[in-house]
C-alpha cells in the first residue's frame, strides 16, 4: 500500500532524512517511534505531498508522491503534528467543509458527516465553534476531518499528545477501530501505545531507520532482565548449585523481606549462553533436589529498552547501562 | 471549478467572520461616506454632478490602497501561522486552485463594500441628473484596481507568517509605486524615464485613465497581466516552499 524508496530530505544545509526505506502492506497499523527531530513528522509530511522530497520515491496506493500528487492525497487522510483546525468554524461547518474539499458529492456528505460524528463521538459539540472545544474534542475533530472521505490511507501525527490518560484511551480505541479496515502510519512517543494499537514498529532516530519489526520481535533482540527465584530449601546449598548452574553470572542473594514466600529469594543476571533455558535449568535443578520452587520470574526486555537502545548513541547507552548497573548493586 | 469555489466559500465566510475584515469594512464604507458628504455634497455644491463623481473617484486608489493589502495580509500568513496550511496543501486541490480561491473570495468582499458604495451616487441623482455611464465604468475600475491591489497583497501575505509584515511590504511597495508615478517628486528623483516606466506598470494610473472617461481594452488587458502575475508567483512561493522545506 505504500512503499517508501531511499527518501532524502535536506532542509537548506540540514539533512533531515538519510536515505528511508521502507513498505507497508495493506490494512497494517505501523507505529512510528523515534527522538523528537528525528525525522518522523519530515517523512509523513512527505507522504502527504505537504512536503516534495530531496531525492527518492515514495509511492501511496499504486501513485507516486511527486509525479501524482493530487491522486495521493484523494486516497490519505492526514492529522497534522499540531492538529490545525479554522479555529472560526463551527464543528458541523468545518466538516463539511472538509468533506467539500474532498470532493465527497453533495449527496454522500450528509452520510459521511453523520458516520465521523459517531464515530468519533462528537455528538455533543457538532453545534459549537471549534475554539470552544477541549483539547481532546479539538484532537477527535482533527481526526474526523482525516477521515471524512473514507481514506484508503490514514496518516497520523501524534494524534495523543496534549491529551489526559482518558483522552488518550478513548482516541486509541478509536485508531484500533479505524485500523481494522485501513493502512495507517502513526507516530507517537508513548511507547504503550504502539504497542497497544500498531501491528508493527519503525524506530527512526537521526534521519535513519534504526529498527523495524513487531514489538515482540523488538523486545527479543535484547537479552531479557535479571531472573528472579525463591526457593525453599538449604540456604547454603541452593546457593551453591544455583553458581554453579550460571557460571559466569551474577547471583545476590537478596534480603530476608525480599523473600515473600517463606523461602531464600535470589536474583540472577543470567550469562548469554544460559539466556534460551534459564527457567528450565533453574526448575530441573529444584527438581532433582526436592526442594519447593515458590517463584520464578523473569522480566522480558520491554520497548523502553528497546527504544533507548536504537535512539541513543553508543556511549550515551553505554553510560546508561552503567549507571543502571549501578543502581541494581546499591539495590541489592 | 468545484474546487476553487469550495475554497472561495470558505475564505469569504472567513472575512465575514473576522473582525478585520469588518474593522476594515466599517472605515471604507465609513471614511467614504464622510468624505462624500463633506467635499463631495457640501462643499462642491454647484458643480456638476459628474465633476463631483470624478472627485469620488480621485479619494478611491487611496482607499483601495489601505483596504486591499489589509483584507489580504491574513489569507496566507494567518495559514501559515495556524498550521493550516499543511492540511490545505495536502487537500486535493491545485496550488492553483487554492490562490485563485483566495483571489475571487477577496474580490467579492470588496464588490459588496463598492455595491454598498453605490449609494453615493444613488443620494447624489437625487439632487440632480447623474451620467450613470461614466459612474458605473468608474465603480468597475475601482474594482479592477482593487483586484490589482489584492493579488499583490495575497502574493506578500505568502511570503511571510508574520500578517503585519505582510501588510507593510504591501503598503510600502504598493504606496511607493503610486507615489512616485502620481508625483512630481518622483520625476524630479527618478527622471521621466523611468517614472514613465513605472506608471505602465502602476493599478492607480491606469486606474486615472479608467476615470477619465471610456474603459480602454489596454487598461483591462494591464490589470489581467498584472493580477495573473503575482497570482501566478503566489502560487510559485508556495510551490517552492514545499520543496524547499
Amino acid at each position: 500500500m505504500i512503499e517508501v524508496e531511499n527518501l532524502i530530505k535536506d532542509y537548506g544545509q540540514v539533512r533531515a532524512l538519510h536515505g528511508v526505506s521502507f513498505e507497508v502492506p495493506r490494512g497494517q497499523v505501523l507505529g512510528f517511534l523515534g527522538p523528537n527531530g528525528a525525522g518522523k513528522s519530515t517523512t509523513m509530511k512527505i507522504l502527504t505531498g505537504y512536503l516534495f522530497p530531496t531525492a527518492g520515491r515514495a509511492v501511496l496506493a499504486g501513485h507516486d508522491v511527486t509525479e501524482e500528487a493530487l491522486e495521493v492525497r484523494r486516497k490519505v487522510g492526514y492529522l497534522p503534528e499540531s492538529n490545525p483546525l479554522y479555529m472560526d468554524m463551527r464543528v458541523d461547518d468545518y466538516l463539511r467543509f472538509a468533506a467539500d474539499v474532498r470532493g465527497v458529492p453533495a449527496k454522500d456528505q450528509k452520510r459521511s458527516l453523520d458516520r465521523v460524528i459517531h464515530d468519533c463521538g462528537l455528538q455533543r459539540v457538532v453545534k459549537k465553534g471549534v475554539i470552544e472545544l477541549s483539547k481532546g474534542y479539538k484532537q477527535r475533530v482533527g481526526l474526523a476531518q482525516a477521515m471524512i472521505h473514507e481514506p484508503e490511507i490514514l496518516i497520523l501525527d501524534e494524534p495523543t499528545s496534549g491529551l489526559d490518560p482518558n483522552q488518550i484511551i478513548e482516541i486509541r480505541d478509536l485508531i484500533r477501530h479505524i485500523g481494522q479496515n485501513r493502512t495507517v502510519i502513526l507516530s507517537t512517543h508513548i511507547l504503550q501505545e504502539v504497542e497497544a494499537s500498531c501491528d508493527r514498529i519503525l524506530i527512526i532516530t537521526q534521519g535513519r531507520l534504526a529498527a523495524d519489526g513487531t514489538a515482540q520481535e523488538l523486545c527479543d533482540q535484547l537479552p531479557a532482565g535479571p531472573l528472579e527465584v525463591e526457593v525453599i530449601g538449604p540456604a547454603e546449598a541452593v546457593e551453591q548449585q544455583l553458581r554453579e548452574l550460571f557460571t559466569g553470572g551474577r547471583i545476590d542473594l537478596l534480603p530476608a523481606h525480599h523473600a515473600r514466600h517463606g523461602g531464600h529469594a535470589f536474583r540472577i543476571s543470567v550469562p548469554p549462553h544460559m539466556d534460551e533455558h534459564a527457567r528450565e535449568a533453574v526448575y530441573d535443578l529444584v527438581q532433582v533436589n526436592q526442594w519447593k520452587l515458590v517463584h520464578l520470574y523473569r522480566q522480558r526486555a520491554n520497548l523502553e529498552a528497546v527504544f533507548r537502545k536504537f535512539t541513543l548513541s553508543a556511549e550515551a547507552a553505554d553510560e546508561l547501562e552503567h549507571k543502571a548497573r549501578g543502581e541494581e548493586v546499591a539495590h541489592a | 471549478m468545484h474546487e476553487t469555489m469550495v475554497i472561495a466559500r470558505r475564505e469569504l465566510r472567513s472575512f465575514f467572520l473576522s473582525p478585520i475584515a469588518y474593522v476594515v469594512g466599517a472605515a471604507f464604507l465609513g471614511v467614504g461616506g464622510y468624505l462624500f458628504f463633506n467635499r463631495i455634497l457640501i462643499e462642491s455644491a454647484g458643480t456638476s454632478q459628474e465633476a463631483r463623481m470624478v472627485l469620488f473617484f480621485q479619494l478611491m486608489p487611496i482607499a483601495m490602497l489601505i483596504l486591499a493589502p489589509a483584507l489580504a495580509m491574513r489569507q496566507w500568513s494567518e495559514e501559515r501561522k495556524l498550521g493550516t496550511l499543511e492540511l490545505l496543501l495536502t487537500y486535493p486541490v491545485t496550488t492553483g486552485q487554492l490562490v485563485v480561491g483566495k483571489f475571487l473570495a477577496s474580490m467579492l468582499f470588496v464588490g459588496i463594500l463598492l455595491l454598498l458604495s453605490l449609494l453615493y451616487p444613488i443620494s447624489l441623482s437625487f439632487f440632480g441628473d447623474l451620467d450613470w455611464g461614466p459612474t458605473l465604468g468608474g465603480f468597475f475600475g475601482c474594482w479592477l484596481l482593487a483586484a490589482a491591489y489584492l493579488a499583490f497583497g495575497l502574493f506578500a501575505s505568502a511570503l511571510t507568517r508574520d500578517q503585519i509584515v505582510a501588510l507593510v511590504v504591501s503598503l510600502v511597495a504598493l504606496g511607493l509605486l503610486e507615489f512616485f508615478t502620481s508625483s512630481t517628486i518622483g520625476q524630479y528623483l527618478l527622471g521621466d524615464t523611468i517614472i514613465a516606466v513605472l506608471g505602465l506598470l502602476s493599478p492607480g494610473q491606469h486606474f486615472a485613465s479608467i476615470t477619465k472617461g471610456v474603459v480602454d481594452l489596454g487598461d483591462l488587458v494591464f490589470y489581467v497581466v498584472f493580477c495573473g502575475l503575482f497570482l501566478f508567483l503566489n502560487a510559485s512561493i508556495l510551490e517552492v516552499k514545499k520543496r524547499v522545506g
